[in-house]
C-alpha cells in the first residue's frame, strides 16, 4: 500500500503543526491527532471554536503578507514537528467574471501563496524532526478541473504542483511529502460553497476523510485521495479530462449561475 | 500611435510582455497583418524603437496585480480600442534558487506576474473580449507538471494551466480560452533566472519556432497545447491555420 518515503507505517508524530486548524477539515485533523496523543500547534485567522486548553494557537491571517511574516519566526519556534499540515483554504464561487478581484486575489494567497511560503520557510530552517512528514491539502479539483471555482482550481492546482517540485529538496532533509486530493466533505466550507439543493448526505464526513489522510501522511504515501467515489472521480478526470470538466459543469457550474 | 491600417481580416490583438522573447516573436509574425497592443515593464523610451511597426505599448508592471490591470485597461482604452479579438497573457518571470527552496520575495513575484496578474486581467478584458467572441491565451510552460529547479514557476504554471482548464468550460461559446505550454526556448529568461542550462541550451527551440507554433495554436483555439520539439518536427512551425 504504502509508496515508502522512509516511513515505519502507523507512526505516531509527537509535535504537529495544522493551518486552518479551528474549522472543518482542519478541526478534524486536529480532534483526531489530539485522541492520539499529540501536541499540536493551531494557526488559523481567530480562536472561535478552538480549545486553547488543549492545543497552542498561533493567529495569523494567510491573506496577509504582513501577518504572515511577523508570524513565520513563531512558526519556526514552534517546532521541530513530525507533521506540518498546510490545510486553510478559502472559496469563492460564481461566474468568474462577477466574483470580485479582491476575492480572487486572497484565495490565491490563502490556498497557494502563504502555505509554499511556509512550506519553504519551514523546509529552509530545519523545523522538522528525523523522518517528518510535510503535508498539503490540495483538492479532487485538480484532477477535475473546476468551472464556477476557477480560482480555487487554479489555487489548488498551484499547491499541488509545488508541493512535487519540493519533494526532492525534501527528501535530503529526511521529510517526506503527501498532498490530500479530498472531494467535497459535509464541512460548513462546503456548504457555503455547494450548488443549493446539492445533496449533503452524499459528502464525506471530514473526520472520516482526516482519518484517511492522515495515515496516508503517516505512512508516507505521495498523494492521499479520500474516499471510493472520490478516487474514482480522480481516476476518470486523469483518463478523460475533458469529459469530466464537461460534467463539473453541468453538476455544478449550471446549478450555481441559474 | 494608432497608426496601422485597418483591413478586412486584421485582428486586434494584446499581447503581455511583449519587450523581448517570445512575446516580442510572436508580435512581428503577426504585425504585418494585424493590430498590436504590447505591454510589459519596460518604459516607452526604451521600447522607441524597437516595437513592431504600428504596434502601441502600455507600461503595466505585474508585480502590482491590481494597478497594472488598471493601466492595461486605460491603456487599450486610450489606443481607441472598445474590442479585441486576441489576448495573449505572456509576460512571465522565474527564478532558479541555488538550494530548490524560493524566499518570500520569489514567491510571491512569481505568482504575481505570472497567475495572479494574468487572471485579474482575464476578468477585466472579458467584456472586450465576448464582444467580437474573441480568444484568451494564457502562456504556461512545459514545466506546468512540476520541476525542482524552478519550483516556484513550475507551480505557477500549472495555476495557469488549471486556471484555463475551468475558464474554458465557464466561458464556452462566448471567448474561447486556451493555455500554451512552450517547451525550453532560446530566449533570456534563463539569463534572467539565474539558470545556466550549460550544453542541454544547445537542445532548446529557436524563439521564431516557437513563435510561429504559438500563432498557429492560437488560430486554432484549441487548449491545452504543447510547443515542443515534437510539435516542431512534425511541421507545427510551418503548418496549421493562420491568424
Ligand atoms: N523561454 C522558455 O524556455 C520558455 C519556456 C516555457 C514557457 N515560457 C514562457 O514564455 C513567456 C515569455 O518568456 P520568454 O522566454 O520570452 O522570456 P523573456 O524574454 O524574459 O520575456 C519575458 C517578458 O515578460 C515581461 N515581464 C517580466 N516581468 C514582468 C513584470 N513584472 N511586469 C510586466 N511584464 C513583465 C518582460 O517584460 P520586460 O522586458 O519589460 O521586463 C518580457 O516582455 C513567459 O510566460 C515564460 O514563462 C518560456
Amino acid at each position: 500500500m504504502s509508496a515508502g518515503q522512509g516511513h515505519a507505517a502507523g507512526r505516531k508524530p509527537g509535535r504537529a503543526l495544522v493551518t486552518g486548524g479551528a474549522h472543518g477539515l482542519g478541526a478534524a485533523f486536529v480532534r483526531r491527532l489530539l485522541a492520539e496523543g499529540c501536541e499540536v500547534t493551531v494557526l488559523d485567522k481567530d480562536p472561535a471554536g478552538i480549545d486553547t486548553a488543549q492545543v497552542d494557537f498561533i493567529r495569523c491571517d494567510l491573506a496577509s503578507r504582513e501577518s504572515l511574516d511577523r508570524t513565520l519566526p513563531d512558526l519556526v519556534t514552534a517546532g521541530p514537528y513530525d507533521l506540518v499540515i498546510l490545510n486553510a483554504g478559502i472559496n469563492a464561487t460564481g461566474r468568474f467574471e462577477d466574483i470580485s478581484a479582491e476575492a480572487h486575489l486572497e484565495i490565491l494567497r490563502v490556498n497557494a501563496e502563504a502555505p509554499m511560503v511556509i512550506a519553504s520557510r519551514l523546509l529552509g530552517t530545519g523545523a522538522f524532526t528525523p523522518s517528518a512528514t510535510l503535508g498539503f491539502v490540495s483538492s479532487l479539483s485538480h484532477f477535475t478541473g473546476y468551472p464556477g471555482g476557477a480560482s480555487y482550481a487554479a489555487s489548488k492546482d498551484v499547491l499541488a504542483v509545488h508541493a512535487k517540485g519540493l519533494r526532492a529538496v525534501a527528501a535530503r532533509k529526511g521529510v517526506g511529502i503527501t498532498v490530500a486530493f479530498p472531494g467535497p466533505l459535509r464541512t460548513a466550507h462546503a456548504e457555503r460553497h455547494a450548488p443549493k439543493g446539492a445533496d449533503a448526505s452524499r459528502r464525506m464526513d471530514p473526520d472520516l476523510a482526516a482519518i484517511q489522510i492522515l495515515a496516508d501522511m503517516l505512512s508516507g504515501r505521495k498523494t492521499s485521495v479520500p474516499g471510493r467515489a472520490t478516487h474514482a472521480f480522480a481516476i476518470a478526470g486523469r483518463l478523460m479530462p475533458r469529459t469530466v470538466t464537461a460534467l463539473m459543469r453541468r453538476l455544478i457550474y449550471r446549478r450555481l449561475v441559474c | 500611435m494608432t497608426g496601422s491600417v485597418t483591413r478586412s481580416g486584421a485582428r486586434r490583438i494584446l499581447i503581455t510582455g511583449g519587450t523581448s522573447g517570445l512575446g516580442l516573436a510572436v508580435a512581428k509574425k503577426l504585425a504585418r497583418h494585424h493590430k498590436l497592443l504590447l505591454s510589459g515593464r519596460k518604459s516607452q523610451i526604451e521600447m522607441a524603437g524597437a516595437l513592431p511597426r504600428g504596434a502601441g505599448y502600455i507600461v503595466a508592471d505585474q508585480r502590482d496585480p491590481e494597478r497594472s490591470t488598471e493601466v492595461l485597461l486605460r491603456g487599450i482604452r486610450d489606443f481607441g480600442w472598445d474590442s479585441l479579438d486576441n489576448a495573449v497573457l505572456n509576460a512571465g518571470v522565474g527564478f532558479a534558487p541555488a538550494d530548490g527552496l524560493d524566499g518570500p520575495e520569489a514567491i510571491r513575484e512569481t505568482l504575481d506576474v505570472n497567475l495572479v496578474a494574468a487572471m485579474l486581467q482575464a476578468q477585466a478584458l472579458f467584456p472586450l473580449l465576448a464582444k467580437s467572441r474573441g480568444t484568451l491565451t494564457f502562456i504556461g510552460s512545459v514545466a506546468h507538471t512540476g520541476s525542482a529547479t524552478f519550483p516556484a514557476y513550475a507551480a505557477s504554471k500549472a495555476g495557469l494551466h488549471g486556471l484555463a482548464r475551468s475558464l474554458r468550460s465557464e466561458w464556452g461559446g462566448r471567448v474561447s480560452v486556451q493555455v500554451l505550454h512552450p517547451g525550453p526556448t532560446k530566449t533570456d529568461m534563463h539569463a534572467k533566472a539565474g539558470h545556466d542550462p550549460g550544453r542541454m541550451r544547445a537542445l532548446f527551440l529557436e524563439p521564431g519556432d516557437v513563435a510561429a507554433m504559438m500563432a498557429s495554436a492560437i488560430a486554432s483555439r484549441r487548449s491545452p497545447v504543447t510547443l515542443s520539439w515534437l510539435r516542431y518536427l512534425s511541421g507545427g512551425a510551418y503548418l496549421g491555420r493562420r491568424l
